[in-house]
This record gives structure tokens, sequence and C-alpha cells, in this order.
């Protein structure tokens, strides 16, 4: 890892809360839906990060986000155990370690359906954690999983245009 | 001891793993039990003025709508005013007494955070317990309610908005008195939901709901909504219905505090009764 990934991956955390509690926290689609975008920080790790440091800078994105909504622990817990899956998904739909092109995840190198069955895993897990954390209480079961469902398909739109506008041409 | 350590260096992922998320959730579970604790006023300080800034910037999109708002709000607490004091019928018996007395007095503040799309929610506005400002503080907005006070920084207080699984307000059928419970099942932020209904009440769409006063909270009188539905149930004792808020949650700009100048002789009230 240079570096420059480091600097470039500092900046990202820090945009990513910004964006995060400045911007989409405030938008609502049809009263209940707002995307969590700022996983995509998790998602845009190096393949090559150690794996406690996965976990540590997810417990501290979480954390930072939880420092401005006012929920401290509740992002941190659902971020630890998306950074936790991350390796297992990774091993799981790639066919070995040295099959991976290019630093870090994404659209360009491990091409669509790699990128998209990556991200939509991984967000469901953290939304999923997220909501039901924050609900604590099986009797609104359904009325929670329609929330994951749709917050969840919102963030991975987001997540796909960003890849499209700023990695596509990259190198 | 030797494998001890060949474990720990082997397991690590996992265990690193358990230990951030037992915390994470110690943090999540603790926090919400204290809301007072002392990572709020560590982070509210920074993560506060944070957000005033970003309002700051924003509150110019809407001068107009503000505005207009402001003209409306200071009409109705001129008509309020009234309202506002205790009225003292025991003159007759006590002659020397003054007429009125004022009970509940009004801190205005500003809305620099809020949310609707969760399934709680919370708001932060710019005033705190330098302004006077305590817990179980009711907040309204013109002579509609929005939420209670539920945690106190020196210049910031973060206020639980009706639109949260712990809120339940207490209300009433302003036809009749009839006393019903308010809360909020998620959802819409438009609608809300009253329960404990008796069988009896006949209900129309449309009825009005106010705050029964019964609570500490709020005085009797202000606007929490109307009905918009309500079910027939077969084999329970209560009906239970939907309700349109009255106030619109996603436009809070500047809201009202009620502190209640009898707050400490009503449970002083209350406590003697308890230890007699």
């Amino acid at each position: 890892m240079t570096s420059r990934t480091v600097f470039l991956n500092f900046v990202r955390f820090f945009f990513l809360i910004a964006l995060q509690v400045l911007i989409l926290n405030h938008i609502n689609l049809g009263g209940y839906v707002n995307p969590y975008f700022y996983v995509y920080f998790i998602l845009l790790l190096p393949f090559a990060t150690p794996k406690w440091m996965l976990l540590v800078a997810s417990f501290a994105l979480g954390m930072g986000i939880d420092l401005f909504t006012n929920t401290i622990g509740l992002n941190a817990a659902a971020c630890v155990i998306m950074a936790f899956a991350r390796p297992f998904v990774i091993s799981r739909i790639s066919s070995g370690p040295e099959s991976l092109i290019g630093d870090t995840p994404s659209l360009r190198n491990q091409g669509m359906s790699w990128f998209l069955y990556y991200s939509i895993s991984l967000v469901m897990i953290h939304h999923f954690s997220l909501f039901y954390l924050e609900v604590f209480r099986l009797g609104e079961f359904f009325s929670t999983f329609v929330r994951v469902l749709l917050s969840s398909t919102f963030t991975v739109m987001l997540i796909m245009v960003s890849e499209y506008l700023f990695f596509s041409k990259e190198k | 001891m030797r494998n001890l350590f060949l474990f720990l260096r082997k397991q690590y992922f996992y265990i690193l793993f358990l230990l951030l998320e037992v915390l994470s959730l110690v943090l999540l579970f603790n926090y919400n039990e204290f809301q007072g604790s002392a990572l709020y006023s560590l982070s509210s300080g920074f993560t506060g003025s944070v957000n005033a800034i970003f309002s700051n910037i924003t509150e110019y999109f809407s001068l107009r709508a503000t505005n207009k708002v402001l003209v409306e709000e200071m009409a109705k607490v001129h008509s309020r005013m009234p309202e506002a004091f205790y009225k003292n019928d025991t003159a007759t018996f006590f002659r020397k007494d003054p007429l009125l007395i004022m009970e509940f007095k009004y801190i205005s503040a500003k809305v620099i955070s809020n949310s609707t799309n969760k399934r709680n929610n919370f708001l932060m506005i710019n005033k705190g317990r330098l302004h006077g400002i305590e817990n179980h503080m009711g907040v309204i907005i013109g002579n509609r309610i929005v939420g209670q006070v539920v945690s106190v920084s020196t210049h910031f207080s973060w206020i639980m908005s009706m639109l949260n699984k712990d809120s339940r307000i207490s209300g009433k059928f302003k036809k009749n008195n009839q006393l019903v419970n308010v809360e909020w099942n998620g959802g819409s932020y438009r609608t809300g939901q009253i329960r404990e209904i008796p069988k009896h009440i006949v209900m129309v769409k449309g009825d009005t709901i106010i705050t029964s006063g019964n609570s500490d909270i709020f005085p009797e009188g202000f606007l929490i909504g109307t009905v918009s539905g309500f079910t027939i149930a077969q084999d329970e004792n209560f009906n239970f219905g939907n309700i349109l808020f009255s106030t619109d949650f996603n436009s809070l700009g500047y809201v009202e505090v009620i502190v209640d100048l009898m707050r400490m002789e009503k449970e002083k009230l209350k406590t003697s009764f308890k230890t007699q």
C-alpha cells in the first residue's frame, strides 16, 4: 500500500462522513427511505488492507457518523459487522487472490456482476444490522424489512452511479 | 501459555471483531439508557457547532417562509397570552392574592438538526441549560406539539420528536374529553396512531385530538392531530385509529420550549402524598 493510497482513503473517510451527515441524512424519499452511502468507504478499502485495520477503520467510520446523529454505537456496530463480512464475501465470489486485478475493488477492474454482488450483499448486511438494531423490536419485522430493502436499493444505486462517474476512466 | 498466544494470533480477526462489536453494542445500549452521558456532552460541543454552521447556511434558503411563520406565530402568541396564566379563582377567599399568576413560560429556539426518516427521530435546538431548559420539558411550534426535551448541554438541547418509538403523548378528544394515547409506529411522518379508545366512544373522521394536560409535559389544549381513519376491533375492548399530525415535522424552523413555573410545586405535592 503506497502512502498515496493511505492519503486517498483518509480524504475519502472524512468526505463521506461530511456528505452523509450534512446532505444525505436530510434526504428522505416517501417519508422514510434514506441512503447510507458512507459505507462506500468500506467497499473501496484496498484488497491488501490488513484485517485488523479493516475492522478498526470501519468502527471509526461508524463512530464518526454516530457522533453527529447522537446514536453512539449504532452505526459503529453495523459497520463492524459489514467489515467482518467483507473478506468472506470477497473470497466467496472470487476464484482466488491472484484473480483480483488492481488494488481496490472497482466496477472497472472486477466487472459488473462481481461488483454488483459484492456491493449488494455487503450493503444489505450493513442496512439489515443498522435498521434492526435501531428498531430492536420483532413486532415491526416486516415494515423494517421493507425499509431495509428500499434503502439498500437506494444506496447501491448511488454507489453504482459514483463508480461510473469517478472510476471508469482511472489509469 | 504459548498455545494461547498462538491461538490469539491465529484467530485475532474473530476476536477483534467480537471486541469491537461488543464495545459498539455496550455503547449503544448504555447510551440510550443514560441520555446525558459524558460521551454526549463531549461530542455535542463539536458536532453541535458543525450542525449550527451548516444550519446557518441553509437558513437563508427558507427566510421568506420563516418570516411568514414568525408573523403568524406573533399573532398566535398575542392571542394566547391569557392562557399562559394560572387563573386564581380563590380570590374571594384570599383577597390579597393577585388575580393572575404566571404558570407557563415559553422559550423560543431554532432547530439546527432534525430528521423524519428514522424509526427514532430527534431534533437539536440552539438553546440549552444556559437558557433555562431542563429535561422533560415539552416542545411546541405555534399551538401544535413537537416533542419533549430528553437531554440538555450548556448551549444545545436534544429533543425526542413525536416520531419516535418511545414517544407516548397523552391526548384527548376535543369534543368529549375522552383520553387516548398517541403513538407513532413508523411509516409516514404525517400519520400517527391512537390507541385505547373505549368502545362506546363514537369517532368521526376529522375529530380533533388535543393534549390532555394529564402529563407534566404539555399543558392542556395543544393540537396533536385529526382523526383520519379508525378500526372497530371485534374481539378487543378498545378501538384504535390513525391521525393526521397537525405538525409538519419536516419543516420545523423555530420552536418553543414550555417551562412550567409551577412544576416544583406540583412534584412536591405528588411526593408528599407518596411519603405519607
